[in-house]
């Protein structure tokens, strides 16, 4: 038997999704799943198949469909990653402006390639596309939500120290 | 209605409709993968461009809607360029496996490459591998050969009533996958191998063991469930290799029910009985059938002689032909016996019944109603394109409303349900009754709760509704008084009552007269008086009796026992005689549906061994006792005499009304007690000998005993652990499996089981106990 | 009356004779044609179709995937296959049997096949003592595929530009 949503989900993060659920008709609450996978995200740090399942539950979907949502956005974190993850803009405007540059660095710092965690289970680097703000290249993501611009290895040193 | 030109042919087609139906109504055949006439528009493959008269670029025939006036070239070069654009595309990914691939010489890929596929690729780049999935025993998976034109996906969401499949992933990662390693589990998960245009989803069974163009397509009509679905037996060297759905919109439109398609395996089975075979001193010796006939005859004759006709006892299985049992009942009436029934499951025949239960309706008549009320049916596993019928109807805005023993998951959205114990069953539906006004006596001190009343509420709106009664209605204890009731409530309503029929020839059997008339016994009244001798007809009582212990110790005390059956093993242990009878698919026969439809069907290959026709050999067997009237030459001329007027006989002998029933068991037992429906994979013979199906989720399932958290908690139990299970004095270990759709105080252990035949009833006080 | 006369001197002068046995001495003494088969043999096209082999690839893998594609290009039905899912998954021959007795020796087997399994050798001078020896069984064709693997794989290569 799988398990009720209850078990996995925190109350918060359920009245959250209840929150989110309420913006739309009665009938149609499977649209907001990407809304509840994110918070399901923010809680667990990562969406393990048990989350999945139970936001399906929650929602009442197919566990599928959801799974569906959670691989076709590259911000839903499929995998366990470090507390920090750090998504570096590699699209072309930032690769202009020396985003590879901070790439290499921050890899070199960190001693990982892009998909991987440090073994502290600190830091997760990842590859990203366009954020939208190509003007305050290079750019990078830190947990999904702050955005770090105009980066370079003075910054990208002062950023990691911040990061604990 | 819009006026359209396609390809200088003009067409008046409805408005709403797509150039893609304009093309197949005109007769003009567009290129395409993704669209599929049952199925929802999804456009994804492209194959279908069309050039349209003033659109800038080529449209995809199955999305554009038609237009007056529009005028659509399907192929001119711009639309031909932009086909074999696709195609070249398509084929970029496609591997170039095509000989060891089952689907080659039957794949729309292959077909369409051949029109519009370069010679060469001019794609040299690494092409796309996709990791194998498991999908379970029935379907194979070769999914680097996918074309993502989800087909499967939306047959899971739209047919089946649930996704099982989706398409995770983003671009050229795309795959068709189930959500972790899980299996697909719908009762209907054999039809994506017919959906799939491509051969990434094949049959497991048949893998690899013939070739599409090796094949004969024979007709056959399925021998399972009461719907009749029409099957195409695809024969090699006189042997069954698979079956395919012949398309009957009335019955079963395009689809298969995985019973109905890969029972076929049966039919091949190591059981199979090819000699006839006559007990000798308890060791069994096989003869050539002069003797074997000759033996049973006198055999037959000494215990009417002696004992009178009444000694002898006549059961067939409602899945035998009607030619079969309409010359069953012929001998066992000649020799002067009333004692024939094949209503082998059922306990409870009181009442007054002038007719033989039916639908009551068409079949496709069901997709048009607006209030449904399920007595006690699973109707997703009994009669999967019934649900999936009603699943459509749901879909249009219809309400089903379910009384049952066990919440189990319809894949369809529920308006009301009241769940209750089996013994519990007559009193919730006589709130239902009693909630919609019925008029019938001996409701005064039933309670009608607020889900009955709310219940009520629903099947007294709406235009078109229907009763239907399930198949543990029918076994039920009490199954008259659930009919009455039922009748009351449809009465009350406006609705029609039906019974969802659930064998193949259940309808025919009754119509032909292979129930007991004045002064003879109903088929468990055979088994509680056991009789001196037993003539069976393909069943298995000992397996689907209501009380299988009663009918095996019955059988196993009988002097004589004549078994005509296309099995070895079903009578071995009590039959003195075993007479080899042909399978379904080697004898020519007919159906009768539960709408009454009456389906013939012409042998797809001759009987194994020395196996002969069943008619035939009852046919003798009745030239042996030197009766009159046992010289048919032919199928049809039985049919002829038993249904003079074909379907009109049927239709006249219909009648699902009941009387003289007072109800009377309205409160429930004490204890725990079993829920004994048949499980989906042990309805027939045939189903419970093809391996495949037995080791689907659904067949492994019904092999174990089932309860709720709470009833296994307070019992001090453990799930997926072995436990006793004890019922009227006998003990049988089963497996103990969680299922917290049942009520409390229930234990579903499925009849039919050749492990549970010591236990007995279907019904009634059972134990669990720790081993 | 002049071709009456030629024919009388004609008649009586043996001049018929003669020229027949001019042909006669001419052929005694020109270059001989005739093979003395079997001490000589004439020279075989790579592409000669005789007797049928099944072949192997390098690691001793049988080539047939029992696509069945001979099966059905034969005009003359010579070829019996029967196929199932071997216990590592792949697609293989349970049967494959050819009638030499129905073979018209077309070569259409050896176009139609997808991986070179099936071929036809330079072997003409098979035989059989009883009908029945003429039936080849996948074993006797793998068989002779291992016997003459150089060959055949000597000629596929000559023949390999013209395919």
């Amino acid at each position: 038997m799988t398990l009720s949503a209850q078990s996995l989900l925190s109350a918060d993060s359920l009245a959250q999704i209840d929150k989110e659920v309420a913006k739309y008709p009665a009938d149609q609450k499977p649209s907001a799943v990407m809304a509840a996978l994110r918070i399901a995200q923010v809680e667990k740090g990562w969406l393990a198949p048990a989350t999945i399942e139970s936001v399906a539950q929650y929602l009442g979907m197919p566990t599928i469909a959801v799974y569906e949502v959670a691989t076709f956005y590259n911000m839903y974190q499929l995998e366990p990653c470090g507390r920090h993850k750090i998504t570096v803009c590699t699209n072309l405007p930032c690769q202009l402006q020396g985003a590879d540059t901070v790439a290499d660095y921050l890899k070199q710092k960190l001693g990982i390639g892009f998909g991987e965690t440090t073994p502290d289970g600190r830091f997760t680097l990842k590859e990203g596309e366009c954020m939208g703000t190509c003007g305050s290249g290079p750019l990078c993501l830190h947990n999904n939500h702050t955005m770090h611009a105009h980066l370079s290895p003075e910054t990208v040193d002062k950023l990691l120290d911040e990061l604990k | 209605m819009p006026l359209i030109t396609i390809d200088d042919q003009q067409i008046e087609i409805a408005a709403g409709s797509t150039v893609m139906d304009a093309a197949r109504a005109a007769g003009i055949y567009i290129p395409h993968f993704c669209y599929h006439k049952k199925l929802s528009i999804a456009a994804s493959c492209r194959m279908c461009l069309i050039e349209v008269e003033k659109a800038p670029k080529p449209l995809p025939a199955c999305a554009t809607p038609v237009t007056d006036g529009m005028v659509v070239r399907s192929y001119s070069a711009k639309a031909v360029e932009a086909q074999k654009g696709v195609m070249e595309f398509l084929l970029i990914n496609h591997p170039l496996d095509c000989p060891i691939c089952d689907q080659g010489g039957e794949c729309q890929l292959q077909d369409i490459a051949v029109g519009y596929g370069g010679v060469a690729s001019r794609y040299a780049e690494a092409k796309r591998v996709v990791k194998e999935k498991d999908l379970g025993p029935l379907v194979a998976t070769d999914m680097t050969r996918c074309i993502h034109c989800s087909r499967c996906v939306r047959f899971g969401q739209e047919i089946a009533g649930i996704m099982e499949l989706g398409m995770p992933g983003r671009g050229e990662h795309t795959e068709v996958m189930p959500f972790l390693e899980h299996h697909v589990s719908s009762e209907l998960s054999g039809n994506v191998i017919d959906l799939c245009p491509v051969g990434a989803l094949t049959s497991k069974p048949f893998r690899f063991s013939a070739r599409s163009w090796e094949m004969a397509r024979r007709k056959g009509i399925s021998p399972h469930d009461g719907l009749g679905s029409n099957l195409a037996l695809q024969v090699k060297d006189n042997r069954v290799m698979r079956v395919t759905p012949v398309d009957n919109e009335a019955i079963n439109e395009c689809w298969l029910a995985d019973r109905d398609r890969f029972s076929y395996q049966a039919l091949n089975s190591a059981e199979r009985l090819t000699r006839p075979m006559v007990k000798d001193g308890g060791r069994w010796v096989e003869v050539d059938w002069p003797k074997a006939m000759a033996f049973a005859a006198g055999a037959l004759k000494v215990i009417r002689d002696t004992h009178g006709a009444s000694a002898i006892g006549f059961i067939a299985s409602p899945h035998q032909t009607v030619e079969e049992l309409y010359l069953f009942q012929k001998l066992a009436r000649a020799l002067g016996c009333e004692n024939i029934d094949s209503r082998i499951d059922r306990v409870d025949f009181s009442g007054r019944r002038d007719g033989v239960e039916w639908l009551g309706m068409a079949v496709t008549d069901l997709n048009k109603l607006d209030r449904v009320l399920l007595v006690a049916s699973t109707v997703r596993k009994e009669q999967p394109l019934i649900a999936q019928r009603l699943r459509q109807a749901v879909k249009k805005g219809a309400q089903v409303n379910v009384v049952h023993c066990a919440d189990d998951d319809l894949l369809c959205s529920v308006a009301n349900k009241l769940i209750a114990r089996p013994s519990d069953l007559v009193n919730i539906l006589a709130q239902v009754a009693k909630a919609v006004g019925a008029d019938i006596d001996g409701l005064s001190d039933v309670v009608v709760s607020d889900a009955a009343r709310a219940m009520a509420a629903s099947l007294k709106s709406g235009e078109k509704k229907a009763v239907l009664l399930g198949a543990v209605a029918q076994q039920h204890p009490a199954a008259s008084e659930l009919h009455v009731l039922a009748q009351a409530i449809a009465k009350a309503t406006g609705a029609t009552l039906g019974f969802l029929v659930d064998s193949a020839n259940a309808v025919g059997a009754g119509v032909v007269g292979c129930r007991p008339r004045q002064g003879g016994l109903n088929a468990a009244a055979m088994f509680v008086a056991p009789k001196k001798a037993y003539v069976i007809l393909g069943a298995e009582p000992e397996l689907d009796a209501a009380d299988s212990a009663v009918a095996h110790q019955a059988l196993a005390g009988a002097e004589l026992v004549i078994a005509l059956s296309p099995f070895k093993t079903a009578g071995a242990d009590y039959a003195q005689v075993m007479l080899p009878v042909a399978a379904y698919a080697e004898t020519a026969g007919s159906y009768v549906n539960m709408e009454g439809r009456l389906q013939s069907w012409c042998a797809a290959i001759p009987p194994q061994g020395e196996a002969r026709t069943a008619w035939k050999v009852l046919r003798v067997l009745g030239n042996q006792f030197g009766l009159a009237g046992f010289d048919q030459d032919s199928a049809e001329q039985v049919l002829a005499e038993a249904l003079p007027e074909g379907e009109a006989t049927v239709r006249a002998r219909l009648n699902n009304e009941i009387a003289d029933v007072t109800v009377a068991h309205l409160n429930a037992a004490a204890g725990i007690e079993r829920l004994g429906d048949t499980a989906v994979y042990q309805l027939d013979a045939y189903s419970r000998r093809a391996p495949a199906l037995q080791v689907t989720v659904d067949g492994q399932v019904g092999h174990a005993a089932m309860a709720c958290g709470a009833l296994i908690a307070r019992l001090g139990l453990s799930e997926d652990k072995p436990v006793k299970v004890r019922q009227s004095d006998a003990e049988v270990v089963f497996k103990l499996m969680r299922d917290d759709r049942l009520p409390d105080n229930v234990v579903r252990l499925a009849g039919g089981l050749a492990a549970a035949v010591q236990l007995g009833p279907r019904f009634g006080p059972i134990s669990l106990e720790k081993m | 009356m002049i071709s009456t006369i030629k024919r009388f001197f004609n008649t009586f002068l043996l001049i018929e004779l003669l020229k027949g046995l001019a042909v006669t001495g001419r052929h005694l003494f020109a270059r001989k044609i005739t093979i003395q088969y079997p001490d000589e043999r004439t020279p075989q096209s790579p592409r000669f179709r005789g007797l049928h082999a099944q072949r192997r690839y390098a690691n001793g893998e049988e080539r047939c995937i029992a696509c069945k594609l001979c099966e059905a290009v034969c005009p003359a039905m010579a070829i019996t296959i029967e196929s199932a899912q071997r216990a590592d998954g792949t697609r293989r021959t349970t049967r494959y049997d050819i009638d030499l007795t129905k073979c018209i020796f077309c070569g259409f087997c050896e176009e139609a096949c997808p991986v070179d399994a099936i071929v036809e050798t330079r072997i003409f001078e098979y035989h059989g003592e009883r009908r029945g020896d003429l039936y080849y069984t996948k074993a006797m064709l793998l068989a002779v595929g291992d016997q003459y693997e150089a060959q055949i794989a000597a000629d596929r290569a000559a023949d390999a530009k013209y395919r």
